[in-house]
């Protein structure tokens, strides 16, 4: 038996407000954002070591053994520090967040462990999050870390 | 969908009534200071799912940003959002943001109504790019027994890529035409 589908036509008003009359030309839209951005440096720094801190922290105390509430600890705060990286002038942090999540999801959903994975990802968090690392360099430790996590990827 | 960052063009987020939803104090900070930045002067800030409920039941939302959050409770609001909220809020246009999906919460980000996802981290461009998107693409709405929200089958081939195009048209045409010429002598013989 077929699904019974309905179709609607909505009007957003967003389009209209877009198009009212004022409003910003893109370029100084865009640089207003970025300056906004700037200005929150210092506090996203500051967040970042916070989470850097804590997830030391957790790692100190994680086992040699699979348990998923721990690597799902870890999990929930690498995953706040996406995004912050890139407003701080180092996004190698955001790419190795994410590659620490890839590798944390996927250790839970496989049920498998490598305490050695974590730690390497949890030390060049702290390296990248120095501002004197080069683009390269940073590049070059993010794609070892990619490798370490593509190990456990489905 | 690329936005020239050197463009001249206007666009006013001034009136526009702005959702945003983030549970972590640095993504509500960074998209606050984006969407400001891009002429936003009336937002809502939400870090919890049950602020966002009570802010879209009192309050006509033009656009809402809503991040994934910690156990996919953005995904779950969105779906609130298409299922439950009245006219207009129903149909909103919803940005959804996420730092990180994990296995698990695919199905429910890809299903939850939500027009477009963007991935952590963003630039102000990327935002500014979406948003207008979102507004000029006026998707029809699907509502089905799994499923409330813009229709998922989209296409956008952006503008024609130049030369040779009608040229490739007319060589498609031909091809079709002489298809049905040859379907049409199969047809003949077998009768």
């Amino acid at each position: 038996m077929s699904e019974s589908v309905r179709f609607v036509f909505p009007k957003p008003k967003l389009a209209k407000l877009l198009q009212q009359p004022g409003g910003l030309p893109v370029a100084e839209a865009l640089e207003r954002a970025q300056n906004n951005l700037e200005a929150i440096k210092p506090t996203c720094l500051a967040e970042l070591q916070a989470l850097l801190e804590l997830t030391e922290a957790r790692f100190e105390a994680m086992g040699g053994e699979f348990e998923e509430a721990p690597l799902a600890e870890l999990y929930a705060i690498a995953v706040r520090g996406i995004g912050g990286g890139e407003v701080c002038g180092t996004p190698g942090v955001d790419q190795a967040l994410t590659s620490l999540c890839d590798l944390l999801d996927n250790l839970r959903t496989s049920q498998r462990y490598d305490r050695a994975a974590i730690g390497v990802h949890v030390q060049a968090w702290r390296l990248l999050l120095a501002p004197e690392n080069s683009l390269e360099a940073s590049r070059v430790v993010v794609e070892g870390l990619r490798k370490v996590s593509a190990r456990y990827a489905a | 969908m690329a936005l020239d960052p050197a463009s001249r063009s206007r666009y006013n987020l001034e009136n526009a009534a702005v959702m945003l939803v983030d549970d972590t104090p640095m993504g509500m900070a960074i998209l606050v200071q984006i969407v400001t930045g891009l002429g936003a002067k009336k937002l809502f800030r939400c870090d919890s799912v049950e602020m966002a409920q009570q802010v879209a039941a009192k309050h006509e939302i033009d656009l809402a940003i809503v991040d994934g959050m910690a156990e996919g409770k953005g995904y779950d609001f969105v779906k609130w959002m298409r299922t439950t909220c009245q006219e207009p809020n129903c149909y909103t246009p919803v940005l959804l943001t996420t730092a990180h999906t994990p296995a698990s919460h695919v199905v429910r980000a890809r299903d939850c109504g939500g027009h477009i996802i963007v991935k952590k981290p963003f630039a102000p461009i990327v935002m500014l790019e979406r948003i207008i998107w979102m507004a000029k693409e006026g998707r029809p709405f699907l509502f089905s027994e799994n499923y409330v929200g813009p229709d998922r089958r989209f296409r956008d081939d952006g503008p024609p890529d130049g030369v040779g195009r009608r040229r490739e048209d007319k060589v498609g045409q031909a091809a079709a035409a002489a298809v049905e010429v040859v379907d049409e002598h199969k047809q003949k013989a077998a009768s």
